[in-house]
């Protein structure tokens, strides 16, 4: 009997005791290793995997951005659109107000969203870019070159975006690299690490079509780069200005670049460039709408952009979403937000209201009667026509007549009525990057160098029926709203032209706003407080 | 609400009520030990059939409510089948695991089994508190442990009992919105259009009805001083007063034991089983939300073409009755088996084996019509739980000069877990006629929509435990016990747990003896370590990669694997470490009890998705051990019997439990360097209609502060604006000139979520064969947030959104949070009144030897000064609904019941 029960105990012990019983074997992930075997599974999982990000479906995901993310931030904090508040609707504890009136806090939880993005997919960069160089012996030596350009073009492309939001960002490039390691560098640093990293990378990345299916969709291949790089170059005077609110800021004629051998100035950089792109074969499409419409994978004109599909890809836009009123939604059979609106600027810009509107008014809002795809008029619950009231929109529309329908609503992109979760999964790709826009670069850039950009300025008007416009910097920046309304551009040229700061429909400048201080976003209070060697930016509580 | 009178029926097998006091005689056991209750040196609770409650009792928990010194338990609202939240001794860790451990004979489970079993079929609940008992539940038993032991059957005769419950239920209290009328004339005022349909409808109403409970109990048992068995069957049915929400439960029991061997080996077997279905509100916000708000001139009902008129200009509501067509059903099968051979080795010696297998299946299905969803949409899911677990004990027990006791007890333990889980999800109906039965009605599968899970947790066990008594005065428990967990990292894998604990009996004295009136003073005081993992998953030391998206990758979508969390290899066990020290008193032969406790603990190492800093992380996010909490409390149990004679009783009850915590630090090392938290970290803000984002966090934690804390801008009054309006007007707190709602600005602690003092008491009184049970309980010290008000009284919603009915006398129109709607969460609730006779059958009626008829009211009345619909909501589980009442909350009910039972 007794050993009966010895054995039974120690047999239980043994069992207990024995460390295979408790050693984990996940069966529905795999370890990190087992992910990098060959080639092909380390181009998946370490390079194709960071294009996951560059869509996403989350709030604040997405270079889209569009819920709280990138694209907001860049968008209703300037004079082109708002989400006003609607009686009960859009207050949000003031996060729309906040925005446009440019006194978003430093704990404001959207910006924290986007530097947590940002650098998510920057750490995760780092990562991949060690796994290609652990992994090396797996790669042929054109692979493994490959393979590190396209991670650092694409790291590059995330630091540009913080660069633009922050200013002065911590530059990281290892995976590993501890806390007591990461302090700001400046910005003109950083500014020189992107065009340094996507210069390098440029040679070895392929030099094809990233906006159409096949080998290369949705990828950061070379006209990207170019595009990128002549981004850069443009806001080369904003970007190494390492002190932004000393209202100084370095001449564009004076800030080098080595392309092709050459020494250019930024001005010559952006044609430079812009060229790059005009030789590979982009050109702008007959109507600036065919970008946008359902199936866009064809435009000649569109470089990068987020694929989009219902059943296969997993990428959403809120825009059109949030903008839409209930019974303009539904016409399509979505629901919508009745949210985002063009300001009185954007309104008059476009000359609404006149004889001399812009034909690309309706392609990019809806306005006054709303008629469905069928031509049909949509009406509201009590039996009215659904009618937007540009001219009343305000800040605050609560108690007003037209407190629902007030603002002209975003249109731009064609409606698919096959999308999925109300309009936010939709075949249309989402437009990040156009050739149109390398042509305004261009044409801006011949300006600030003392040539002539009237050219451009006509091919880009004449596409859309508009007369001539003398190519002076005023109409350059009339012309990016005319032309790039609700693409996420305005914040970044109206600082570029130094209008960021001024007062406009509803927004006085604020205190101080002169200096230029909130043309950079606040450091997010949250990770200065977990990183205490890091400093706020000028202007903004420590 | 027209207050039904009803007729009931009771269970309640048991006699008329009997007080605290003599039971604390009872033979008890606790953990793998045994004992008398007098030589238990920790803080244990036994609360048997006599204290447990005796109104309308759909679950177990609803039958300790109150009973306890310091075990809250909130019931989940309203669906009996919803987990309720149960803290003994308040939240100690800041993630997971602060659910007690549940031991249903000898079986590890949780609060979702317990309600597994009839409340009828549980002999007694016995809850450990402090460490030195907990410790023998090592790594799970850090948030106190639960015992729950069944009802077995006896040697006695063969006996049958049948239990028997039905009642109604009836809302007494619903949110007053505007009427149509009202609702037009105030849009009137204010010049807006409207959309009116002509009707008057109250919403809040229409979706509620009369509810409706009914539950069965048969038992029956038997045998010898060999043998016996008993087995029961149990059925519940609750229709909630939210129309077509409510569940069903099937239980079944079995246990047999037998002996053999001249009675060495005594074995035990025993089975139980339940099958529930559940039916719940998709979105209770939305529905609450939805109801109220909802423009009131729409009709009530369907359109004649079957469809739901919808007002498109409220995007966050939609009709409220549209939404009950949103199915949400559960379907939760449960399965266990244990058995367990006791060896009597020797006269002192005996050793025990016991093994248990459960398997739980839980299936939920949604259909959400396309009246209701733009397109529709269907959601199946499926998870199954296998656990195992294998214990092996060794008993001593052995007394030596009739003043020594000595128990020695040795355990090696192993148990494992297999989840299995898997889901989807589709969009795109073509006809709503087929529910959520046939995914094939929907066009769109989404690959994020898609996805299967597997688990294997792991966990062993050594344990020894001495308990030695010096006559009958002095006693001493020493417990060691080591837990390894394969959640944990390899380097930290085995957690060791030792505890100790003393108690003097001072009535035993001799110099005590004297003092007649004294029939028990008992002095007690322990100190131990217990550790939690509560919050850790499995894998979370391992950096996996796990699939990541959909992206084009040659032409083809294609999924990537990714890293998708920031992995920690140094997880290891939370540790909390209690002292706790109690002194029970009886009074004239126990007809007076009186136990006080104090207890301080300290929880290091604790486990939580901290927030770092990215970069240099990925993720915003690390699961690691870095901060630490401290709880502390004051604990008095009181039991008297007043009035003890032979036609009369009157016994009185009551628990209080102080308690306080204090969130030590969120920092800490990791990898060498140190991680600091921010100063405030919102864990809960408002949601609806304008409130997304922005400065609507309510809760926060705070470090130095009590988890959970109101951390908000002062209002000092509401100011008239131009337009006649009224906004609130917020106090310049940093005297900068500026008023700014940021954190660290213009905001202050004002006041915590969770209660400082719980209180539970019942009071009972026997008159013959008649007596009567009142049981109250309460809880102090905390504030809620009226988030519900705060969204109601804004006029600036009209005319899309329904306003209170109070909102045009005070015409405000903002929505800022301030501390305006904090208020006091104070509350006293009469639980129950039960009205019970023992109909005498003495030698009258041929077997039937009691019969019970009793007559209860639940929830009979709350006394509070909180404004909302109930104080009665989260006050305890740190989620984003703590101290926030948000639009969520049910229409205030009372139950009516009438209880029958017969034993034969």
């Amino acid at each position: 009997m007794k050993h009966t029960i010895i054995l039974a105990m120690a047999s239980l012990a043994m069992l207990a005791s024995c460390n295979n019983f408790l050693d984990e074997d996940p069966k529905d992930q795999i370890p990190v290793d087992k992910a990098y075997t060959d080639a092909s599974s380390i181009y998946l999982n370490a390079v194709a995997n960071l294009y996951n990000y560059t869509g996403g479906y989350s709030d604040g995901q997405g270079l889209q951005g569009t819920y709280r993310g990138v694209y907001d931030l860049n968008t209703f904090t300037t004079d082109e659109a708002m989400i006003p508040t609607r009686g009960g609707d859009w207050y949000d504890g003031g996060f729309w107000q906040q925005l446009y009136l440019h006194t978003w806090g430093n704990d404001n939880a959207a910006l924290l969203n986007a530097w947590n993005y940002l650098y998510k997919v920057i750490v995760l960069s780092n990562a991949s870019l060690e796994t290609i160089e652990a992994k090396a012996s797996l790669l042929s030596a054109a692979q493994h070159k490959a393979y590190t350009a396209e991670v650092r073009a694409i790291r590059a492309m995330y630091y540009y975006y913080l660069v633009d939001l922050f200013g002065r960002v911590p530059l990281v490039v290892s995976s590993s690299t501890p806390m007591r390691d990461v302090s700001q560098s400046s910005r003109s640093q950083v500014f020189r690490f992107v065009v340094d990293e996507l210069q390098e990378s440029l040679p070895c990345l392929p030099a094809k079509r990233s906006n159409q299916p096949g080998n290369y969709y949705g990828r950061l291949t070379r006209p990207v780069a170019f595009f990128l790089l002549a981004k850069l170059a443009l806001n080369a005077e904003v970007y190494t200005d390492d002190d932004w609110t000393d209202s100084i800021r370095p001449d564009g004629k004076q800030i080098y670049f080595s392309v092709g051998g050459c020494q250019l100035n930024a001005w010559q950089t952006v044609e430079a460039y812009c060229d790059s792109l005009t030789a590979m074969g982009y050109a702008l499409t007959a109507d600036m709408a065919d970008n946008f419409s359902v199936f866009n994978e064809s435009s000649t004109e569109n470089i990068f952009t987020i694929p989009m599909d219902p059943a296969s890809y997993t990428n959403q836009m809120q825009n059109l979403f949030r903008s839409y009123h209930y019974r303009h939604a539904s016409a399509y059979g979505f629901t919508g937000e009745n949210g985002s609106s063009a300001t009185l600027e954007a309104l008059r810009t476009f000359s609404y209201g006149t004889d001399s509107v812009d034909r690309r008014f309706s392609e990019t809002y809806y306005a006054d009667t709303l008629r469905d795809l069928q031509g049909q008029i949509v009406t509201l619950q009590n039996g009215d026509t659904l009618c937007y009231y540009p001219w009343d929109i305000a800040l605050v529309l609560t108690g007003t007549p037209h407190m629902a329908t007030a603002g002209a609503r975003m249109h731009k992109y064609a409606v698919d009525l096959t999308a999925t979760k109300d309009g936010k999964l939709m075949n249309n790709d989402i437009v990040l990057y156009r050739y149109a826009d390398a042509l305004l670069m261009k044409c801006e850039a011949q300006v600030r160098n003392g040539e002539d950009g009237s050219a451009i300025l006509h091919q880009i008007r004449s596409r859309s029926g508009m007369p001539d416009r003398p190519a002076t910097l005023d109409n350059i920046l009339r012309e990016r709203m005319l032309e790039f309304a609700w693409e996420g551009w305005r914040r970044q040229d109206l600082i570029r032209f130094g209008q960021f700061t001024r007062a406009y429909s509803f927004r006085p400048q604020l205190t101080n706003e002169a200096s230029g201080y909130t043309t950079v976003f606040p450091i997010p209070g949250t990770i200065l407080e977990q990183n205490t060697k890091l400093h706020q930016n000028y202007g903004y509580d420590e | 609400m027209k207050t039904q009178v009803l007729v009931c029926l009771t269970l309640a097998l048991l006699g008329g009520p009997r007080a605290y006091a003599q039971q604390t005689a009872d033979s008890i056991k606790v953990g793998y030990a045994s004992g008398d209750q007098k030589s238990i040196a920790g803080a244990v609770d036994k609360v048997s059939q006599d204290r447990m409650n005796k109104g309308l009792v759909n679950n177990p928990l609803e039958a300790l409510n109150g009973q306890a010194a310091g075990v809250s338990i909130v019931t989940g609202t309203n669906t009996e089948a919803m987990l309720s939240s149960v803290r003994v001794r308040g939240t100690t860790s800041l993630t997971g695991g602060n659910d007690p451990l549940v031991i249903i004979d000898g079986v590890q489970s949780d609060l979702a089994t317990l309600s597994n079993i009839y409340p009828a079929d549980i002999e007694s609940f016995t809850i450990l508190k402090d460490a030195s008992e907990t410790a023998q539940y090592g790594s799970r038993g850090a948030s106190g442990v639960i015992e729950v032991a069944t009802k077995k059957g006896s040697s006695s005769q063969l006996h049958i009992s049948y239990d028997g419950t039905m009642g109604f239920e009836s809302v007494y209290k619903n949110m007053e919105m505007l009427s149509g009328a009202a609702y037009r004339q105030a849009t009137r005022e204010m010049g807006l259009d409207i959309v009116d349909n002509g009707y008057d409808t109250d919403f809040p109403e229409s979706i509620t009805r009369t509810g409706f409970v009914q539950n069965h109990h048969i038992a029956f048992g038997g045998g010898t001083e060999e043998s016996n068995y008993r087995a029961s069957l149990g059925m519940l049915q609750h229709n909630t007063i939210i129309q077509t929400i409510g569940n069903r439960n099937f239980t079944a029991k079995f246990d047999v034991m037998q002996k053999a061997f001249d009675r060495h080996l005594t074995v035990d077997l025993g089975v139980f089983g339940s099958f529930q279905k559940n039916k719940y509100i998709y979105d209770e916000q939305k529905l609450f939300y939805s109801a109220a708000a909802f423009n009131p001139t729409f009709k009530r009902g369907k359109n004649s073409d079957g469809s739901w008129s919808q007002y498109s200009d409220a995007s966050q509501i939609t009709h409220p009755q549209s939404l009950l067509d949103i199915k949400d059903h559960e379907d939760n099968a449960h399965f266990n088996t244990h058995l367990k051979a006791t060896v009597k080795l020797a006269r002192d010696l005996t050793m025990a084996a016991f093994g248990s297998f459960s398997y739980n299946s839980i299936s939920l299905s949604q259909f959400m019509p396309t009246s209701v969803w733009s397109h529709g949409q269907i959601y199946r899911g499926n998870s199954k739980v296998e656990e195992m677990l294998g214990n092996v004990t060794i008993n001593y027990n052995h007394i030596w000069n009739k003043r020594h006791k000595l128990d020695v007890l040795g355990l090696a333990e192993a148990s494992k877990q297999v989840l299995k889980e898997f889901h989807t999800q589709a969009q795109n109906l073509t006809t709503n006629e087929y529910g959520y039965n046939n995914l094939s009605a929907a066009a769109v599968r989404l690959w994020e929509a898609t996805g299967s899970a597997y688990e294997d947790p792991r966990m062993s066990s050594f344990m020894a435990r001495a308990s030695y008594m010096y006559d009958e005065r002095y006693s001493l428990t020493l417990t060691a016990r080591t837990d390894g967990s394969s959640k944990v990292g390899r380097n930290h894998r085995w957690g060791f747990f030792p505890s100790a604990s003393a108690a003097w009996i001072i009535s035993n004295e001799k110099w005590m003896k004297p003092i007649r009136w004294i029939s028990n003073l008992k002095y007690r005081v322990g100190y131990g370590l217990s550790g939690n993992l509560g919050a850790i998953d499995c894998y979370k030391s391992l950096q996996l990669a796990a699939p990541n998206g959909v992206v084009s990758v040659n032409g083809t979508p294609t999924v990537t694997l990714g890293i998708i969390r920031n992995a920690n290899p140094d997880l290891k066990w939370e540790v909390k470490r209690t002292f706790n020290t109690g002194i029970d008193l009886g009074l004239f032969g126990d007809r007076t009890v009186l136990t006080v406790d104090y207890y301080t603990s300290k929880t290091s190492d604790m486990l939580y998705m901290y927030d770092v800093s990215v970069p240099p992380f990925a993720y915003d996010k690390l699961l690691a051990n870095l901060g630490s909490m401290r709880n502390s409390g004051f604990e008095i149990g009181f039991g008297a019997s007043v009035i003890q004679k032979r036609d009369i009783d009157l016994n009185i009850n009551f628990n209080i439990a102080f308690q306080k915590n204090k969130l030590i630090s969120l920092s800490g090392n990791f990898n060498g360097e140190y991680l600091s938290a921010p100063e405030y970290t919102a864990i809960g803000s408002l949601n609806g209609a304008g409130f997304h984002g922005g400065y609507n966090d309510i809760v926060y934690q705070v470090v130095g502060q009590s988890l959970g804390v109101f951390y908000l801008p002062h209002c000092t009054g509401l100011t008239k604006q131009s337009d006649d309006t009224y906004t609130y007007e917020i106090a310049d707190l940093d005297d900068d000139g500026v008023v700014s709602l940021e954190d660290g600005k213009d905001r202050y602690i004002a006041g915590q979520a969770t209660p400082k003092v719980l209180l539970g008491s019942n009071i009972s009184f026997r008159y013959k064969d008649f007596d009567i049970s009142l049981q109250v309980n309460g809880a102090f010290g905390h504030k809620i947030y009226n988030g519900t008000s705060l969204t109601y009284m804004n006029m600036g919603c009209l005319p899309y959104y329904n306003v209170s009915k109070k909102a045009p006398g005070k015409h405000i129109v903002d929505q800022t949070a301030t501390d305006y709607w904090l208020e006091s969460g104070d509350y006293l609730n009469f639980d129950y009144l039960t009205l019970g006779w023992n109909v005498p059958l003495k030698g009258k009626v041929k077997y039937i030897h009691h019969l019970r008829l009793s007559l209860s009211v639940n929830n009979l009345a709350t006394i509070t000064s909180y404004s909302g619909l109930t104080p009665m909501i989260n006050n305890s589980v740190v989620s984003n609904t703590l101290g926030i009442d948000d639009k969520r909350n049910y229409p205030v009910y009372r139950s009516y019941s009438l209880g029958i039972s017969v034993q034969f």
